[in-house]
C-alpha cells in the first residue's frame, strides 16, 4: 500500500494520486505544484522546498518547539490520542499537553484544539473540531481527519506556530 | 464486416514468414487469452472476431496467398491512423497486493489526412434538435436562432441540414436537405416560437428521423441537441433510441442551457454514441458554443471511431476516459466504446486505469489488447482497423520510474473530475461529511494549481453540502464541466 502523504489514505500501490484528497504520489511531485504553492500559503509561514520523513521509528519521540520559547516540548505520542490545547478549571477535562504557559489564551486555542495519534510507523495529526482551526505547513486541516506528519512539519493551533521535530531513540 | 488495414499477421503476432505450425500455435495462444470462455470482459468477446479472421486468413494457403499478393506493395498500405498506447510504468514489481496500472491510447490521424482531397470531402448529415419549450422564450430562443442563422452562412452547398424544434411534441422546422437555400431555412428559423413542456425523446426521434434521410458512411452523420429543461420518464427510451442511432452511423451531442437539465442523462446520451455533452451558463454563450462545435465537424478525418479494450483475463479495467479531442467520461461495459470523430489534426487520446492482481510471476506479461476502427470518410473505407498490444515487465529488482508527462499531466486533471464524481456519489450514499471533505480537498487542489476562481467554487460548494446536505445545481455543473474542462489542452495536439 502507498500511504497519502497528505491525508494518509492507503492508495494501491502504482497509484499516482490519492483516490481520497487528489494529491500527487509519485516520487517528484513537489515539482508540480511548488511554484503555485507558495502563493496560497499565508505570510507568516516560511515556505519550505523539502519535506522530512514521514516515517516514525518505535521509540523515536517528538520535539514540540513553540515559537519563540525558550526551550521545546518533548512529547511521546501513544496509540492513544496524546490531545493539545488549554487547560481550563471550569472543564473537567484537560489536555494532555497544555499551551497555556506560550500565550494559548491570547492566541485562540481551543481547550481540546487538536491531537497527535501514533500508528504503526507514521503519526497523524487530527483537529479536534476547534474553533480557529489547526494548519499543517499552512494549510487548514478538516476536522476530524487525520493527516500524516513529517519531520520539520510546522503546525499551527489558532495563531500558536509550532514546529515539530522527529527525535530517534539514542538508547536503540 | 469490412478488414481494411486489418493486417493477419500483427493480429496473431506473427512474422510474414511463419510456418503454418506457427500461425496454429499463435492462434491458440491468443484464444486462451481472448476466447469469451477465458476471457469474460466485453472487449474480449468482440475482439475474438478479429483473431478468428486472422487465422481463417492464413491457415488457407489459398487465402494467404490471395492476401499477400494484394499487399505487395507496401503504398497502399499506409495507415490513415495510428494507435500508439503508453503504459504509466513499464517495469513493475511483483507484489502480493493487487496494484494500478494506467495506459494513455492515442489514436493518431495520418499526415495525408491535411492534404486537399481529405479536406474538401468532409461533408455533414447535420441536424440540429433544438428545445423550443416555454422556459426557452425570450432571450434563450433569440440566441438560439441567431446560432442556427450563423451555423447555416457556414454550411456549404453539398452539406445536408435540417432543424427539429421539440417540446412535448416534435416539429420538423427544416426538413432534411442540401443547403442550397439559405435565405428560405433562415427564415423558417426566424418563424420559431417558444410554448409547452420538454419530452427530449421526441426531439431525439423527429432528429434521428432526419438523419436518417441521407445517413450514409461517407458523411459526418451528427444530431446537435441542446436543452434547457429537464425530461421525465423518458429517459431510457431516449438512451435506447441513442444506442441504435450509434449503430447505424449517427453521433448525438448535447448541450445543456441555464441549470435545470438533467446532466447525468445528457451525458449518458452523448457518451453512448461518441458525442460531447456540454454546459452553457448563459444564453449569451449559446451562439459560441454551438459554431465552435460545427465547426469542429468539418474537421472531421475519420468518423464513427471505437476503441475495443480486452484486459487479460486476470486483469480488471477500472475506469476510462476520453481526454481529447473533447474530454468525455466513457462507460465500460461494451465490446466496443464509440469514440465519435477524429479530427484531421488532433489525436484522440484515452485513458484507462486498470487493476493487476497480487503475485504476479517475473517476465514480460500482456496488460491488454486495444483495437480501434474508424471509417475514413473521403476515401469510402468503412472499420479501418489498428491494434496494439501492450505488455510490462515484471521484476523484483524494478525501479521507481517517473511516469511519462502527458498521464502525469492528464491524470492530475482528471483526478479533479473524479473528486468532484466521488463528492457527489458520497452525497447519494448519505455521507455529507465524506462529501464536504472531497470538495475541500478538491478546492485546495485547485488552489495549488492556480485555479482561484474554480477552488472558491468548491470551497463554497462544500459550506452549502454542509449545511444543506445537497450541491447547488449551478455549483453541481460548474464543478464538473469546469474540472472536465481543464482537461483540454492538457497537451493540445502536440502528440504525433
Amino acid at each position: 500500500m502507498k500511504l497519502c502523504p497528505f491525508c494518509g489514505h492507503q492508495n494501491r500501490p502504482g497509484s499516482l494520486f490519492c483516490e481520497d484528497c487528489a494529491q500527487p504520489l509519485f516520487e517528484d511531485a513537489k515539482v508540480l505544484t511548488l511554484q503555485t504553492k507558495q502563493i496560497e500559503l499565508p505570510g507568516d509561514v516560511d515556505a519550505r522546498s523539502t519535506w522530512g520523513t514521514a516515517s516514525f521509528e518505535k521509540h523515536a519521540t517528538v520535539l514540540l518547539h513553540v515559537r519563540d520559547a525558550s526551550e521545546p516540548i518533548s512529547l511521546r505520542p501513544t496509540e492513544n490520542q496524546l490531545t493539545i490545547g488549554r487547560a481550563d478549571n471550569t472543564s473537567p477535562i484537560g489536555p494532555d499537553l497544555d499551551l497555556t504557559p506560550f500565550g494559548a489564551m491570547d492566541k485562540g486555542v481551543s481547550r481540546l484544539h487538536a491531537a497527535i495519534i501514533r500508528n504503526e510507523d507514521t503519526l497523524t495529526l487530527v483537529d479536534l473540531n476547534s474553533s480557529n482551526g489547526t494548519y499543517l505547513n499552512g494549510q487548514r486541516l478538516t476536522p476530524d481527519t487525520p493527516r500524516v506528519l513529517r519531520d520539520g512539519d510546522e503546525i499551527r493551533f489558532g495563531r500558536l506556530v509550532a514546529h515539530l521535530y522527529f527525535q530517534e531513540d539514542l538508547r536503540a | 464486416m469490412a478488414y481494411d488495414g486489418f493486417d493477419p499477421y500483427s493480429v496473431l503476432g506473427i512474422a510474414q514468414t511463419a510456418t503454418a505450425e506457427e500461425v496454429k500455435l499463435a492462434y491458440r495462444r491468443l484464444a486462451r487469452r481472448l476466447h469469451p470462455d477465458a476471457n469474460r470482459n466485453p472487449g474480449a468477446g468482440a475482439q475474438f472476431q478479429y483473431i478468428n479472421k486472422a487465422y481463417e486468413m492464413l491457415s488457407d494457403p489459398a487465402q494467404r496467398q490471395a492476401y499477400e499478393k494484394a499487399h505487395a506493395s507496401d503504398d497502399a498500405d499506409r495507415p490513415y491512423f495510428t494507435l500508439r498506447v503508453t503504459p504509466s510504468r513499464r517495469r513493475i514489481a511483483p507484489l502480493d497486493e493487487p496494484q494500478v496500472v494506467y495506459l494513455l491510447a492515442d489514436i493518431i490521424p495520418d499526415p495525408r489526412a491535411t492534404e486537399a482531397r481529405f479536406r474538401r470531402d468532409t461533408r455533414l448529415n447535420l441536424v440540429l434538435a433544438l428545445d423550443r419549450s416555454n422556459s426557452m422564450n425570450g432571450a434563450r430562443l433569440n440566441e438560439v436562432k441567431i446560432a442556427a442563422h450563423q451555423i447555416i452562412d457556414h454550411l456549404n452547398e453539398d452539406d445536408i441540414f435540417s432543424i427539429v424544434a421539440f417540446s412535448d411534441r416534435a416539429e420538423v422546422i427544416i426538413p432534411a436537405t442540401p443547403v442550397n437555400d439559405k435565405p428560405a431555412m433562415k427564415a423558417r428559423v426566424s418563424m420559431m416560437t417558444a410554448s409547452g413542456g420538454t419530452e427530449i425523446f421526441q426531439g431525439l426521434n423527429g432528429a434521428v428521423a432526419e438523419a436518417r434521410r441521407y445517413l450514409a458512411p461517407r458523411l459526418v452523420n451528427h444530431i446537435l441537441l441542446l436543452t434547457d429543461g429537464h425530461t421525465f420518464g423518458d429517459q431510457p427510451q431516449s438512451l435506447q433510441l441513442a444506442r441504435t442511432a450509434a449503430q447505424e452511423g449517427i453521433v448525438v451531442s448535447a448541450m445543456g442551457l441555464g441549470q435545470e437539465w438533467n446532466d447525468e442523462f445528457l451525458d449518458e446520451l452523448a457518451s453512448a454514441t461518441g458525442g460531447t455533452s456540454a454546459y452553457i451558463n448563459s444564453a449569451r454563450a449559446v451562439a459560441r458554443f454551438m459554431n465552435s462545435h460545427v465547426r469542429n465537424l468539418s474537421n472531421v478525418f475519420a468518423d464513427r471511431i471505437q476503441v475495443s479494450i480486452a484486459p487479460d483475463s486476470d486483469i480488471k479495467l477500472e475506469y476510462v476516459f476520453k481526454l481529447q479531442p473533447s474530454p468525455q467520461p466513457l462507460t465500460i461495459g461494451q465490446g466496443f466504446i464509440p469514440l465519435g470523430s477524429l479530427h484531421r489534426n488532433r489525436p484522440i487520446s484515452v485513458l484507462m486505469q486498470f487493476e493487476l492482481p497480487p503475485g504476479l510471476s517475473n517476465g514480460f506479461r500482456s496488460v491488454a489488447r486495444i483495437v480501434t476502427i474508424g471509417d475514413i470518410l473521403a476515401e469510402r473505407i468503412s472499420s479501418f482497423h489498428t491494434m496494439s498490444d501492450t505488455s510490462v515487465e515484471v521484476a523484483a529488482d524494478a525501479m521507481i520510474e517517473n511516469p511519462p508527462t502527458a498521464i502525469l499531466d492528464a491524470l492530475g486533471k482528471l483526478t479533479l473530475y473524479r473528486m468532484q464524481e466521488r463528492a457527489q456519489e458520497a452525497l447519494e450514499q448519505g455521507d455529507v461529511r465524506k462529501a464536504t471533505q472531497h470538495l475541500e480537498n478538491l478546492a485546495a487542489r485547485l488552489a495549488a494549481l492556480g485555479e482561484t476562481e474554480l477552488a472558491q467554487q468548491a470551497r463554497s460548494e462544500a459550506q452549502q453540502v454542509a449545511h444543506t446536505a445537497a450541491l447547488t445545481d449551478k455549483g453541481r455543473k460548474t464543478l464538473k464541466y469546469q474540472t472536465r474542462h481543464l482537461l483540454l489542452g492538457s497537451d493540445g495536439g502536440e502528440v504525433g
